[in-house]
């Protein structure tokens, strides 16, 4: 296409200014004509660029990192996971919402331990079940299979249930609520 | 190899060949920029709008905590929505100055006839883009100016339906929002792109018309008109960015609120429409709002017509008619700016309307709660320690004339006045009326247990001093001080030593933050008003040390002097 110049539109410049190459002209205007396009561009571009990655840089959102109560000591007993919902505020790019389900854990006793694990499985994110009659957990998305441990036993979950931090206030059972990546072999808060 | 491969499958290549070969008649000009310009403007005006979308709620409990979110929080938001209210206004500046240029040169006439029109088109489509697109951040902006023309809606004829299909409603709401949001975002830019299509694309047909006349003097519009063309928009960015760098964005006011008093005024290139109203009142109202831009649309339409038709005589009337009308619109549009700036009352209402919108975009950044964006207001630490007060206290505590009666009220709370009257009557509803606390007798101006007038002055000014509180009048204290030791024995039933206790409570320091807020935290005890306190005791698990310090204070401001 560069090729197809017409002569007879440059017939009515003096001879003196008669371009030496007019295809190499035409390119060089091309060339000016895409620089210029490309800072113009560039002028909606570098801020949508900053925009939409905005999310990499500052947390969107935040639940709690304080414990939150989660019922009284003697609701939980040895072997027998009790499944409590954890309510806190949460700020969620431009709201603010107070006392929210922010998750939920399975807390139970073994000895005198008191251990809470999240709901959340490791491997995709499903909520995790207990089934009673077989003292397991169960992913019921993906059958991932814990012991009443957590411990991962088949299925394709990469690791074992999610620990969570408990403690007791007086009679009262307080546990910090995280989530984890998920679908790595190790656990590290998301 | 590609190339071939492009045309053989898509015909891509040929298009831009066709594109980029399209004759220009008499080679490059500066004149024949403004089409390219207004192309320009308009794909960025929608990159700029989809990324707005990408960050906006149209819900009315979300739009004004979206807007301000993406406006002040997320990076470069300021940016991109200044641009995009920016990038409006120059368009219509562009496809203004293309309307003038055509009418003046009288290209409009065959065979611009349609160039003309859509042109005249697409300034209308822009005007409805800047009224839906203003609307939309639902703040104390938006939403007067969409009561305002929702109203002018709603004076044509079968308005009222009208206006109902159009909110959503009776009333303007949630689906207000998502109706004016779809015109603004998916309409308005389609019929937009047809229009722009048109400019282009007859007015490219028209030139190629004229190259065929003149063949020799023709050039290709790629790459020397493209270069100008390119080297127009840079300037036109340029000044964009400038002019979006110096206002820092869009203006962005407090959140929509019915009951507010603001003072809206339409966007500048309305408010030429909004002065002609004022020159039409009650029932003439829709000849500004509807006839005379209706007839001037029409005008405009018919223009290249008339012109082409009456010969001398039409070209002059059609020049003189838009003359008249780019003057009208320019006088209207200055005298409507300059009578704005003189009005101090406007001038008021808006530095007012920026202050609030600094407070409730400074609440904002601690999230706003789902109620709306009015209720970002409850962040404000003033609401919250009066939720408290609400939630522990009021119940027993009157406060501008709401609670209940069991217990002192808290106006004007220990200041001198309240403090006199309640020495001259303790056992007031106002004060321990409602309480077991009737040990104290009252003492009156005449009868039994008096105290004269200048007395009771001497007494109240110790008790001021005793507070802590400055600006004592320190004879009168020293008076009062005699007073309360000797004639009147206040002392025997109060003390002043710290932890001592007697029968009425010890008095140093009250009406003290940390007095009321060891009196919050356990009223009984011995040197308070003991075990006859009624009053329930607000330990750490009720108010936390800095809830309760927060709450003393705010009982302690009740004897400021109000605003």
């Amino acid at each position: 296409m560069a090729e197809d110049q017409r002569p007879e539109a440059r017939a009515d410049q003096p001879p003196d200014e008669q371009p030496v190459d007019d295809g190499s002209r035409r390119k060089f205007m091309l060339a000016g004509a895409g620089v210029l396009g490309a800072c113009v561009a560039g002028v909606t571009a570098a801020p949508a660029l900053s925009f939409l990655t905005h999310p990499l840089r500052t947390a969107t959102t935040s639940g709690s990192d304080a414990f939150i109560p989660a019922g009284k000591l003697v609701q939980f007993q040895a072997g027998v996971p009790v499944k409590v919902d954890l309510y806190a505020d949460r700020v969620d790019a431009w709201n603010r919402m107070v006392e929210v389900k922010i998750g939920s854990a399975w807390v139970m006793k073994h000895g005198d331990e008191l251990r809470a694990m999240s709901t959340v499985c490791p491997h995709l994110g499903c909520a995790i079940d207990y089934d009673a009659e077989n003292a397991k957990f169960v992913c019921p998305c993906h059958d991932s299979f814990f012991s009443i441990d957590g411990a991962v036993q088949t299925g394709p979950s990469p690791r074992d249930m999610d620990a969570l931090e408990v403690e007791t206030q007086g009679d009262l059972v307080a546990i910090r609520y995280q989530r984890f990546k998920q679908g790595t072999e190790r656990k590290e808060p998301a | 190899m590609v190339i071939d491969w492009l045309e053989e499958r898509t015909a891509l290549p040929g298009l831009w060949r066709r594109f980029a070969e399209h004759p220009v008649p008499g080679g490059p000009r500066l004149r024949y920029v403004l089409p390219a310009v207004l192309v320009y403007l308009f794909a960025q005006q929608c990159v700029l709008g989809v990324l707005l979308a990408s960050h906006y709620s149209p819900s009315a409990s979300d739009a004004w905590a979206s807007t301000v979110y993406l406006n002040d929080q997320v990076e470069s938001g300021w940016f991109i929505r200044g641009l995009h209210h920016h990038g409006l206004s120059a368009m219509i500046v562009a496809a203004v100055a293309f309307l003038v240029q055509l009418a003046v040169t009288r290209e409009y006439t065959r065979p611009r006839e349609l160039v003309w029109i859509s042109t005249v088109g697409l300034v209308v489509v822009l005007m409805a883009l800047g009224v839906t697109g203003n609307i939309l951040p639902w703040d104390e902006q938006g939403y007067w100016a969409a009561q305002v023309e929702l109203g002018i809606m709603e004076q044509t004829p079968g308005g009222e339906a009208l206006r109902t299909v159009v909110q959503g409603g009776a009333e303007a709401g949630n689906l207000t929002l998502t109706r004016l949001y779809t015109v603004h975002a998916f309409v308005l830019p389609l019929v937009g792109v047809a229009l722009l299509a048109g400019i282009v694309v007859l007015g490219r047909r028209a030139q190629a018309g004229e190259a065929a006349l003149e063949p020799r003097r023709a050039q290709p519009f790629a790459a020397g008109q493209l270069l100008v063309d390119m080297l127009a928009m840079t300037l036109v960015a340029i000044a964009l960015v400038v002019v979006t760098v110096q206002t820092h964005g869009s203006e962005l006011y407090a959140p929509a609120d019915p009951t507010s008093g603001f003072q809206a005024r339409p966007e500048w290139y309305f408010l030429f429409l909004y002065k002609l109203r004022m020159f039409f009142e009650g029932s003439l109202e829709p000849v500004a709002t509807m006839v005379i831009p209706g007839a001037a649309i029409t005008f405009l339409v018919a223009a290249p017509f008339v012109d082409g038709m009456a010969g001398r005589v039409g070209r002059m009337g059609v020049l003189t008619g838009l003359g008249l009308m780019l003057a009208s619109i320019v006088g209207l549009t200055a005298i409507s700016m300059s009578s704005d700036a003189a009005n101090e009352s406007y001038l008021k209402s808006m530095a007012q309307a920026d202050k609030e919108a600094a407070r409730a975009r400074g609440f904002a950044k601690e999230g706003v709660l789902p109620e709306g964006g009015p209720a970002v207001y409850r962040n404000d630490p003033e609401y919250k320690v009066r939720a408290l007060y609400k939630e522990h206290c009021q119940s027993c505590h009157e406060l501008d004339g709401w609670g209940g009666e069991e217990a002192p009220a808290f106006d004007d709370y220990a200041s001198r006045a309240w403090l006199a009257a309640l020495v001259r009557n303790p056992n007031d509803k106002r004060f321990f009326g409602g309480t077991k606390h009737d040990e104290m007798e009252p003492y009156p101006e005449t009868g039994e247990n008096a105290i004269p007038n200048d007395q009771l002055d001497a007494v109240v000014e110790y008790l001021w001093q005793l507070s802590g509180e400055t600006g004592v009048d320190e004879t009168l204290a020293a008076q009062g001080k005699a007073l309360w030791d000797d004639e009147l024995d206040c002392n025997n039933c109060h003390e002043l030593q710290a932890g001592a206790e007697g029968s009425g409570p010890n008095l140093l320091g009250h009406g003290s933050v940390a007095w009321v807020a060891r009196v919050v935290r356990d009223s009984s005890k011995p040197d308070l008003f003991g075990e006859d306190a009624q009053m329930p005791k607000f330990g750490e698990d009720k108010l936390d040390d800095e809830a309760l310090a927060e709450l003393a204070a705010f009982i302690v401001q009740q004897r400021e002097p109000k605003e």
